[in-house]
């Protein structure tokens, strides 16, 4: 993969600890308080006037770590504490997740999201990833169809059973030799919708990859996602629900995550479009109304939030407007609820002919 | 009828004995103070002879001019006011002698000259002042025994002080005290004052008020176990002319726990001493408001109370621990040139006077004397050492552990893990301090160049709490 990160010369993150280390101990001994300066990311705001800069992968400020504050103290000696774990771990040329590495200090840890932000520190204190620090992800992703590549040297040949699903590879970074004969991505929310589809037989009449990353997608499959972006060119068509939980998702994919805001640039969709499910879906597609489940207070507070980030302002006006209709009217449904009148509905007459609307229009 | 002797016949025999002493502390040679008290068993009510005898430089009749004859509760005389002074000065040829009537007011018939002596040639000086008072002599033991105690703060040098306690003639009913400072381990004839005060607190300290001949062992260890700290602030003003000189000490001492067995342990209260131009005095209202007014806090300390009574000072801090004990000397004298006027230091000159020897205090032993903050992020300080030592000792590469070690003043050989995550915390330690007394203007924001930064930081302050609601552990 191109971009900043691929030369070893800069990954070399045994020789970046040591320069680290050395620093930190010479500061301390010379009675001066160590200063770890730690680059900000963010990639939306809720800023409304117009002029924040969130769509570059720039740095948006800096945290400047000492010693003076208790939290950053925190922060700092939890840094530390992962840095060793990682040294170790690259001297031995082991591997271990995030999870195993939580489990190693859980005591002094305390919760899952202190040493993914320990991880995040040091990756952007670093500027490398986190599979450089030897940090393995668990893949949760699956993809099917007209596929074929390459992972580490292992085949993986999705053209030959079309409607089964493979995992998403875990080291997107040893993924090569990508073939396809697709003519679109469709990315869906659930297993239950992907299952649907291979079921249905969907890769066979249609010509195209799917993927699902089983509900929020983990780093591997959103990294897989953009490698097959760049490399096959292909338009790519992301299914959700019809809730703020769907909608995220679909933010997820397209502008990235705020925890991964770092490293934006290999981990978004930038032209993934919405194929639905939209609010006014219900009445096209006849939805009953028992499938129409009221916004809960919380869902409602979410979709506010949701519609104050940037992006949504900035750049795609007509996903705003889906959203504040699904507001409006206070209700949401699944996928599923398609499908009422008839089993196939989904992959025989919604997502086809959606596509090929979306192939008309412009 | 046996009178009482009143606090005011205290307080003029303390006034003679201070006199007697700052004579001695003038003087450049070694000066012996002795101090007499004979009750004689004969009479009744007793009456006893007072003298107070001093080799320093010759008196002043000036001093006497202040001086009242003490009175009791019904204004009746406890004494006849007559005083007997015997003084000479080294270059003169005969000891003069005088009688000084405290009682009269009119400044002629105050001092009677009477006929003096010649000195034959002999060079010397010396004073002897003698007054016979009604009353026992019980009541006047314990003040001039706490004026020598605290004296020996100030650990000037060249004075030599005894008390002599008589009742008869006979040595059975005599008791002698000896005064003086222990001059083996301070090099107290070069010292500053500061350093003598300094020397002289930690042994008033370790030995208990100095009722003690040395270190009580019960409580303390080792003098060098001490904690101390000094501060000294002057100042100045020229067109008044009054310049003077502010020194304040601290010591802190761990005490052992065999203290318990200890008759004299302290009940954790801090005694303030104060001494006005080398003489020990109570403790001023404008110092009772600094010690009052003092930012205790950002030194962890706690203060709950302060108790003055009659200007014996004892500070009450919350919180404390047991086997800790606080002292603090203050004091404050006119520098060479000065005139001689009343002027004190001021608040804001001993407010600054202690906040120097905190800072001294804090400086020297790391760790120390921290604000509750600092010790919060103190808490992280194994740790942080531990990740740290970790990371050296852990790496495969040997070069860099070395350079590592070096640099923290270790020899690669020699190193042992545990000494070198020891020397880690303690620099760790000594930074959280330092990054305590620092100002605080490096932490100031910089000014924004184009908009307001408050209304920026509010929109992103409250998106990472919210942000990433359904993700993380995926992430």
């Amino acid at each position: 993969m191109e971009g900043k990160f691929s030369s070893p010369e800069e990954t070399n993150l045994l020789q970046r600890i040591k320069e680290f280390t050395r620093s930190v101990v010479e500061d301390l001994a010379e009675g001066r308080s160590p200063k770890i300066s730690i680059n900000r990311f963010r990639n939306y705001c809720m800023n409304p006037e117009s002029d924040c800069f969130c769509s570059s992968d720039k740095p948006k400020g800096q945290d400047i770590l000492t010693l003076k504050r208790e939290p950053q103290t925190y922060r700092i000696d939890m840094l530390l504490r992962v840095m060793l774990i990682v040294q170790q771990l690259l001297q031995e040329n082991r591997h271990a997740s995030k999870r195993d590495i939580y489990y190693m200090h859980p005591s002094a840890f305390k919760a899952q999201s202190v040493v993914d932000r320990a991880i995040g520190d040091i990756c952007i204190l670093f500027q490398c990833r986190r599979y450089n620090l030897n940090v393995v992800s668990v893949g949760n992703g699956l993809v099917m169809g007209w596929l074929k590549f390459r992972e580490a040297g292992r085949k993986f040949d999705c053209l030959n059973s079309l409607n089964t699903a493979f995992p998403v590879p875990v080291l997107v970074e040893e993924v090569e030799d990508i073939v396809s004969l697709a003519e679109y991505i469709l990315v869906v929310e659930k297993e239950t919708v992907f299952q649907r589809l291979a079921n249905d037989m969907f890769c066979k009449i249609n010509r195209c990859i799917v993927i699902t990353g089983r509900g929020y997608p983990d780093v591997s499959t959103r990294r897989f996602l953009r490698l097959l972006i760049e490399k096959l060119q292909l338009p790519v068509h992301c299914l959700v629900d019809c809730d703020p939980y769907g909608f995220e998702i679909l933010a997820t994919y397209r502008f990235g995550s705020m925890q991964m805001a770092y490293d934006i640039e290999s981990l978004r969709a930038p032209d993934m479009k919405w194929l639905g499910a939209f609010p006014s879906d219900s009445e096209i597609y006849d939805v009953p109304k028992q499938c129409l489940l009221p916004l809960t207070e919380e869902d409602k507070k979410r979709t506010e939030a949701l519609l104050l980030r940037c992006y949504l302002k900035r750049e795609l006006p007509q996903w705003r407007l889906e959203l504040e209709t699904m507001l409006e009217r206070g209700v949401k449904f699944e996928i599923e609820a398609l499908s009422v009148h008839s089993l196939s509905f989904l992959s025989e007459v919604y997502i086809p002919s959606k596509i090929r609307r979306e192939l008309n229009s412009p | 009828m046996a009178m009482e002797i009143t606090a005011v016949a205290q307080k003029l025999l303390l006034q003679l004995v201070s006199s007697a002493f700052q004579r001695c502390r003038l003087s450049e040679d070694l000066c012996r103070l002795s101090v007499l008290l004979d009750q004689s068993t004969a009479t009744d009510p007793p009456i006893t002879s007072i003298s107070i005898a001093d080799t320093g430089i010759g008196c002043i009749l000036e001093q006497f001019q202040d001086l009242r004859c003490p009175r009791d509760f019904n204004g009746a005389k406890i004494w006849d006011g007559l005083l007997s002074v015997k003084t000479t000065c080294f270059t003169d040829d005969e000891v003069y002698f005088y009688h000084i009537n405290l009682d009269e007011y009119i400044s002629n018939k105050r001092l009677k000259r009477q006929p003096s002596q010649s000195k034959n040639g002999v060079k010397f000086s010396g004073t002897e002042v003698s007054l016979s008072v009604f009353g026992s002599m019980d009541v006047l033991v314990a003040p001039i025994l706490g004026f020598f105690q605290k004296i020996l703060v100030l650990h000037i040098p060249n004075v030599t002080m005894d008390l002599m306690v008589k009742q008869g003639a006979s040595p059975g009913t005599q008791t002698q005290y000896f005064f003086a400072v222990n001059a083996e381990k301070t090099p107290c004839f070069t010292a500053s004052n500061l350093e003598r005060l300094k020397f002289g607190l930690e042994d008033y300290v370790l030995r208990h008020e100095n009722c003690l001949a040395t270190m009580c062992d019960h409580c303390f260890s080792e003098r060098e176990h001490l904690k101390v700290g000094n501060g000294t602030i002057c100042h100045e003003d020229k067109h008044k002319r009054v310049g003077g000189t502010v020194e304040v000490v601290i010591v802190i001492s761990d005490l052992l726990e065999t203290t318990q067995h200890c008759s004299r342990s302290c009940d954790g209260k801090t005694k303030v001493l104060y001494f006005d131009n080398f003489s020990p005095s109570p403790v001023p209202h404008f110092v009772l408001s600094a010690l009052k007014k003092m930012d205790w806090k950002s030194y962890g300390l706690i203060l709950a109370n302060v108790n003055d009574q009659d200007g014996h000072v004892f500070l009450e801090w919350e919180n404390f621990p047991s086997f800790v004990q606080i002292e603090i000397a203050l004091h404050w004298y006119h520098n060479q040139h000065a005139t001689r006027q009343k002027n004190g230091p001021g608040i804001n000159l001993v407010k600054k006077g202690i906040k120097n020897a905190l800072d001294d205090l804090k400086a020297k032993h790391e760790g120390f004397l921290l604000s509750s903050h600092a010790r919060k992020i103190c808490s992280y300080v194994p740790d942080l050492a531990r990740s740290i030592a970790g990371l050296i000792f852990s790496s495969t590469d040997l070069d860099f552990q070395g350079d590592c070690l070096s640099v923290l003043g270790f020899q690669p050989q020699e190193v042992e893990r545990e000494a070198v995550e020891d020397c880690i915390q303690r620099k760790i330690v000594t930074v959280i301090g330092m990054n305590e007394r620092k100002p605080q203007k490096d932490q100031e924001a910089a000014p924004f160049l184009f908009f307001d930064g408050n209304s920026e930081t509010s929109y992103f302050e409250e998106e990472e709490v919210e942000g990433e609601y359904y993700s993380t552990s995926l992430e």
